[in-house]
């Protein structure tokens, strides 16, 4: 009877291994299934196509340029390398300027006899339209759109997903806001964490110990949008003062946050692997007449490297990943960075701020998950760092 | 005749433990003092009683004196126990080397000390691994980390380690207990040598290590001193039963 029941419960707890590993497994393949699906697809809506004069040598447009040319930055075909003639771009939103309702149709079904004749008319022109609507005639040509691809994703200096009718899904400026503001943040948390660490391993006496552990421990566990709001009403506002700024939501106020919120995590881990340095090594140190501070900086601190290294990789970790608090005071502009003291805008608050608003399926939805990806590989290679250096600590 | 180390009616209390009783103790300069006794009867806090290392426990209360070159060395200024240390190897019971290199494990005191010109450091070195015969063992590995010694090797380092900083008093606690036959006698044989030039102290749990190193032993039983002698009367001719039980056997 025994023995049945020990079976059984060894089955269950096999059981719940595999389940969570499987879920774990599948969350991870669906997440790059979405993430990479997008790659590879046209930057255009779906079913729209521009379009052209068969005149018009211009075979091909980049999703800049598109973006470029709809808000009037280009306006002429001479920049594109064609003539000198001006851009006259039409779609759904400027048809109903150009011609009446009476010849577009109640429903739009002369639609393409008038866009046709409008091409065929002013060779400058280009056309945005669903191909539902559009049958092309001879005297047209549908312009290839550059599909969006690994190098544009990562690479590319803007990121208007919701961009028409091109989106632009260059993804630097999100990924050098998260570097920036996660770099700064530990920049900022390690001298303090690790100040704190040896004090409390060090230094602090028992009594003091006892109390501000706890604590300390006790900071990890605020909610993340607490720190958020706490930084929005305190340091942003205390930014904007200092440095005489417009808006005090930036790269400065994330880092300074982030640093707050990864000092729980370094200190007591670092304070961990500095309270494993053997009492008898300690000692050894002190016998030579060496000071209790020369003991901790040559001796203690070298012994404990690998742990305090892998105590920052996770603060980075945390930094890296952290979302909310980010969100509300890094000011959310998706540009490229040229100082801390501008809003940024990062990958994990990017995803959060923008899901919401993208359609299911579609294609912002798909790059919010190459986002993810690019996230999750980050994350994991900071993860497999830490643990490398772990790994190698207990080795010797 | 002046003692290199003595103590007079010495009492340590752990808290309320009553560690050390009244225990008094001349110890003449150059030559080994085995401390023996069973686990937890003081022997070791004795020991640390002459590099100061008590201080770094909690609660401890000394009272009594302890003199060394005929100085109190708990008198003297807070400031003076670093050169205190200096002048008293200790080695340990375990091998604890530093997670450094082999040469900057000896090189360590030196450095602590204030030494940083490289060609005295290097001399130093060589001469202390020397003493502690391990030099032609590690002559060519000197820049690897000394984990990657023997055992044996690292407690000859950390002897060499102590060395380094010229100490006229080495400390012992139990240096061979965590080590093979061959690597003890390695370190018995150079406690021998050793002798020439420093006074050394050595705990140990090995009745024939003590008999065979040492010129004095003290026999140390629930913190007191039950007797102190040269060797030879001690291992032969003990005056108290208690000691006569302990090495022969009977208890321990």
């Amino acid at each position: 009877m025994k023995r049945y029941l020990e079976y059984l419960i060894e089955w269950i707890i096999k059981g719940c291994g595999f389940i969570s590993a499987f879920i774990v497994l599948m969350i991870v393949l669906f997440l790059f299934k979405e993430g990479i699906s997008f790659l590879n697809s046209s930057p255009l809506e779906k079913n729209y196509g521009l379009f052209v004069s068969v005149n018009n040598p211009v075979r091909k447009l980049t999703d800049l340029q598109i973006k470029n040319i709809f808000d009037k930055k280009i306006t002429n075909w001479s920049q594109l390398g064609w003539r000198n003639d001006s851009i006259r771009t039409i779609d759904i939103n400027n048809i109903e300027s150009i011609f009446t309702k009476e010849q577009l149709g109640t429903n739009y079904e002369y639609l393409s006899i008038c866009i046709n004749h409008y091409i065929d008319s002013i060779p400058g022109t280009l056309a945005f339209f669903s191909e539902r609507l559009l049958s092309i005639s001879s005297g047209t040509k549908e312009i290839e759109v550059d599909k969006i691809s690994l190098w544009s994703f990562l690479s590319g200096e803007e990121w208007f997903p919701t961009a028409k009718p091109a989106s632009i899904m260059g993804t630097l400026p999100l990924l050098l806001g998260t570097l920036i503001v996660s770099f700064f943040a530990i920049l900022f948390a390690l001298p303090l964490g690790l100040a704190a660490s040896i004090y409390l391993a060090e230094i602090a006496d028992e009594r003091i110990r006892k109390i501000l552990k706890p604590i300390i421990e006790l900071l990890s566990g605020i909610p993340s949008v607490v720190y958020g709001f706490f930084g929005l009403v305190v340091i942003v506002p205390f930014l904007q003062r200092v440095f005489h700024l417009a808006v005090g939501e930036t790269a400065l106020a994330g880092s300074i946050l982030l640093a707050i919120m990864a000092l729980p995590t370094i200190i007591t881990v670092s304070e961990d692997a500095i309270r494993t340095c053997p009492r008898a090594m300690k000692e050894a140190s002190l016998a030579l007449g060496a000071s209790h501070w020369q003991t901790i900086w040559k001796v203690i601190l070298p012994y404990a490297s690998s742990g305090i290294t892998a105590a920052s990789i996770l603060g980075i970790g945390r930094a890296i990943g952290e979302t909310m608090a980010v969100l509300m005071v890094t000011g959310n502009a998706a540009t490229i960075p040229h100082g801390l003291l501008q809003p940024v805008r990062t990958i994990p608050a990017t995803i959060a701020a923008e899901l919401g608003e993208a359609p299911y399926g579609g294609l912002h939805f798909k790059s919010l998950f190459a986002l993810a990806c690019m996230l999750f590989l980050i994350t994991m290679l900071t993860n497999i760092i830490a643990e490398r250096i772990s790994a190698k600590r207990k080795l010797s | 005749m002046s003692y290199k180390i003595e103590t007079r009616n010495v009492d340590l209390y752990y808290g309320d433990f009553h560690a050390l009783k009244n225990v008094s103790m001349q110890i003449t300069p150059k030559t080994v003092t085995a401390l023996i006794g069973p686990s937890g009867c003081g022997k070791s806090t004795f020991l640390r009683l002459f590099n100061r290392m008590n201080d770094l426990i909690e609660g401890v209360k000394i009272k009594g004196d302890i003199l060394i070159d005929n100085k109190d060395i708990y008198k003297i200024k807070t400031t003076e126990v670093d050169q205190l240390r200096r002048n008293t190897g200790m080695v340990f019971q375990k091998p604890n080397p530093f997670p450094k290199s082999i040469f900057e494990n000896v090189a360590y005191g030196l450095r602590v000390n204030g030494i940083h010109d490289r060609k005295k450091i290097e001399e130093q070195v060589e001469k202390s691994l020397k003493q502690a015969a391990l030099w032609e063992e590690v002559k060519d590995k000197l820049k690897k980390s000394a984990f990657e010694i023997s055992g044996g090797q690292q407690q000859r380092l950390c002897i060499a380690r102590a060395l380094a900083v010229e100490p006229e008093v080495l400390l012992m606690d139990e240096p061979a207990s965590a080590l093979d036959p061959i690597s003890t006698s390695k370190i018995e044989e150079l406690i021998y040598e050793l002798k020439n030039n420093f006074t050394i102290l050595i705990v140990t749990h090995n009745m024939q290590q003590a008999s065979r190193v040492s010129d004095f032993t003290g026999f140390f039983l629930l913190g007191d001193l039950v007797e102190f002698d040269k060797t030879k009367k001690i291992f032969t001719n003990p005056v108290k039963q208690q000691t006569e039980n302990y090495i022969t056997g009977r208890f321990g």
